[in-house]
């Protein structure tokens, strides 16, 4: 692979190859799978939590994560360099997330309602030394409505400036400052509550 | 009013992450894009030939000669330029006179 001057070579001498270069390579057929494994080697580790977190169970966030990187070789045409790679994966992540809770809810339901048995899912799916208050910040995430949910987890363990998550899940800045501010309202309470 | 303080808390997970799994997720997306790029390659070959027997299918219809002239019959000119069965014979070498006059017996001609 042609290495570009955005790509740096890091501490332990590996390259850190840049997103420039990784969208360079996924528009070219013939370096495509190059570029698939270099986004999972870049964003795998924090694309697979980020819908772990909104899915809870490890067996769903698999799926999820499998199909957002075939999703990304389908329509890699469809990016445009005017927005950041990371957007646009955590973009096709979130929308992946969001699929798998509407057919969990089928059509009765809203993914907002899916909120109890995910919270039942924390307790299930956390190890079994887990820190107690961090079960309790699972649960109460859980139980939060999906778009709250999601803002808070991308400012709160992605450090996601407003204007990326806009990029990501598409509301204004405003209406993500005010469902940030929910969220963290609701969380809060909720630990206080079920905290011992 | 009691409040917590959520900044400070540890951005740990409680979950854990099967050893591997981001390798071995790897090499599973990997495989499928292989798969699903050799069968596009499949369907444009298929395409590609599909067209080509089209175009070859037409150009037939159009250049063969019962296209322009109905059914391939030589006509009268070309008949006529033909040698008369007697200049023929008188062309032929004994050899090739035997071998005619046996022939004609077996087809009774």
């Amino acid at each position: 692979m042609k290495r570009d001057q955005s790509d740096i070579v890091n501490n332990q001498g590996s390259l850190s190859v840049s997103d420039e270069s990784i969208a360079r390579l996924l528009c070219d057929d013939n370096h495509v799978e190059e570029a698939v494994r270099l986004i999972m080697k870049k964003y795998g580790e924090p694309l697979y939590w980020h819908i772990r977190r909104m899915v809870v169970a490890h067996d769903d966030a698999e799926d999820c994560l499998q199909e957002t990187m075939i999703n990304v070789y389908k329509y890699r045409s469809t990016y445009s360099n005017e927005y950041p790679l990371s957007s646009w994966l955590y973009k096709i992540a979130t929308n992946e997330s969001l699929k798998l809770l509407k057919n969990r809810s089928g059509f009765t339901m809203s993914v907002d309602d899916l909120g109890d048995s995910l919270k039942d899912s924390v307790r299930e799916e956390a190890s079994p030394n887990a820190d107690e208050t961090l079960i309790l910040l699972q649960e109460a995430i859980a139980l939060l409505p999906a778009k709250q949910k999601m803002v808070f987890n991308l400012r709160y363990y992605d450090d996601k400036s407003y204007e990326e998550i806009h990029q990501i899940v598409g509301d204004s800045i405003n209406t993500l400052k005010t469902n940030y501010h929910y969220a963290v309202q609701k969380i809060k309470d909720y630990i206080l509550e079920h905290q011992l | 009013m009691k409040d917590f303080d959520l900044e400070g808390l540890s951005r740990e997970m409680p979950y854990t992450m099967p050893e591997h799994f981001l390798d071995d997720m790897t090499e599973r997306v990997v495989a499928q894009i292989g798969k699903q790029r050799k069968h596009r390659t499949e369907r444009r070959i298929v395409a590609l030939f599909a067209s080509a027997a089209s175009v070859a299918a037409v150009a037939l219809l159009f250049l063969h000669p019962f296209g322009s002239n109905g059914l391939n019959i030589p006509d009268y000119e070309s008949i006529s330029q033909c040698a008369s069965v007697d200049e023929v014979l008188q062309s032929m070498t004994a050899d090739e006179l035997g071998v005619y006059s046996l022939m004609s017996n077996y087809y009774g001609n």
